[in-house]
């Protein structure tokens, strides 16, 4: 018996021992195209920018558009165009991990490629994989792509202040949810109004917090 | 799409594993994956067929397991399998659960001559 992916985890277990040494938390951060990671990465740094050292991976297929919109923070910031790719791989990560000064960075979030299946099948050597989804995309996604609210340390339901707009049933998707991990924390934000974003700044500075 | 990458992964074992071996040709890969990696076997096989073109793996047949989710529960020690992405003991109801098998990716054995 061989792992198919020996190349990806071994490179991918380098990055998490260099990490963990470096003590920098790396958070892979997974959705759909459009679900709200760049603006939850600008809410997320205007908020915390001055309290962490934050850095940004962005995973982009083909532009640096998320990365310029992340410029004003003045973070150190390395895009990686997968050039139609569809996932982010750990040879990448470890690749442009050169390119920021480790022992100046708490927080590293990888904005992974637009996509629910295959970027949860590649492990970068992050610390956790977080789950982000939007209320326009539906309420069938925990049931569709199990694999990935399984391996998520927690979910973001983005989108919130759209609800009234949508068919987004919530009990319905938090009852699929919890079937498939009934303890995953679950915060319900809207990046443009605010809505649940002091749960999420909260959760995510004890996350750094405890493992510096 | 996930499938082309890991088809190439496979495909390079495959071609390494059969050079340290001397074969002059591949005659079959079995492999077996977990029901959560979300593999649709036609695709993979499309995607495994492209990467090996024009190599002694050509004409490889590709025998896929497709191997069902199952849970180890670790408040009452039972072992099930997981249907309709339940992540629910079935015995005692708890939560706390860890995987035994559904996450595979394995490459079980390669055939030739």
């Amino acid at each position: 018996m061989k792992n198919i992916l020996d190349r990806n985890q071994n490179k991918a277990n380098e990055v998490r021992n260099l990490l963990a040494l470096k003590k920098v938390m790396m958070v892979n951060i997974i959705s759909s195209p459009g679900a709200g990671k760049t603006t939850l990465l600008e809410r997320t740094c205007e908020e915390l920018g001055a309290k962490f050292r934050i850095g940004v991976i962005e995973g982009d297929i083909t532009t640096d558009r998320d990365a310029q919109r992340l410029k004003k923070y003045n973070i150190p910031i390395v895009v990686i165009n997968t050039e139609g790719g569809c996932h982010l791989d750990s040879h990448s990560i470890s690749k442009v991990l050169d390119s920021f000064d480790l022992d100046n960075l708490e927080v590293l979030f990888v904005e992974n490629v637009g996509n629910l299946i295959c970027p949860s099948q590649f492990d970068l050597g992050e610390t956790f994989k977080l789950a982000v989804v939007s209320t326009a995309e539906g309420d069938d996604k925990p049931a569709k792509y199990p694999m990935l609210f399984r391996e998520a340390r927690a979910v973001l339901l983005n989108k919130i202040d759209l609800i009234p707009y949508t068919n987004f049933n919530f009990n319905s998707f938090s009852s699929d949810l919890k079937k498939i991990n009934a303890q995953i924390p679950l915060f319900k934000i809207s990046c443009i109004k605010g809505d649940g974003l002091t749960e999420w700044y909260d959760w995510i500075s004890e996350k750094i917090n405890s493992y510096r | 799409m996930h499938e082309l990458r890991i088809a190439e992964d496979l495909s390079a074992i495959v071609l390494e594993t059969a050079g340290k071996e001397n074969l002059s040709k591949v005659t079959k890969v079995n492999i077996s994956f977990g029901q959560l990696v979300q593999i649709v076997p036609d695709i993979f096989e499309f995607a495994f067929r492209e990467t090996v073109r024009n190599s002694i793996a050509e004409d490889a047949e590709l025998d896929i397991e497709i191997v069902p989710v199952k849970m180890k529960c670790m408040n009452c020690g039972s072992d099930f399998q997981v249907k309709e992405n339940r992540f629910t003991c079935n015995i005692c109801s708890s939560t706390d659960l860890g995987i035994i098998q559904g996450k595979e990716l394995y490459i079980k054995s390669i055939e030739g001559e």
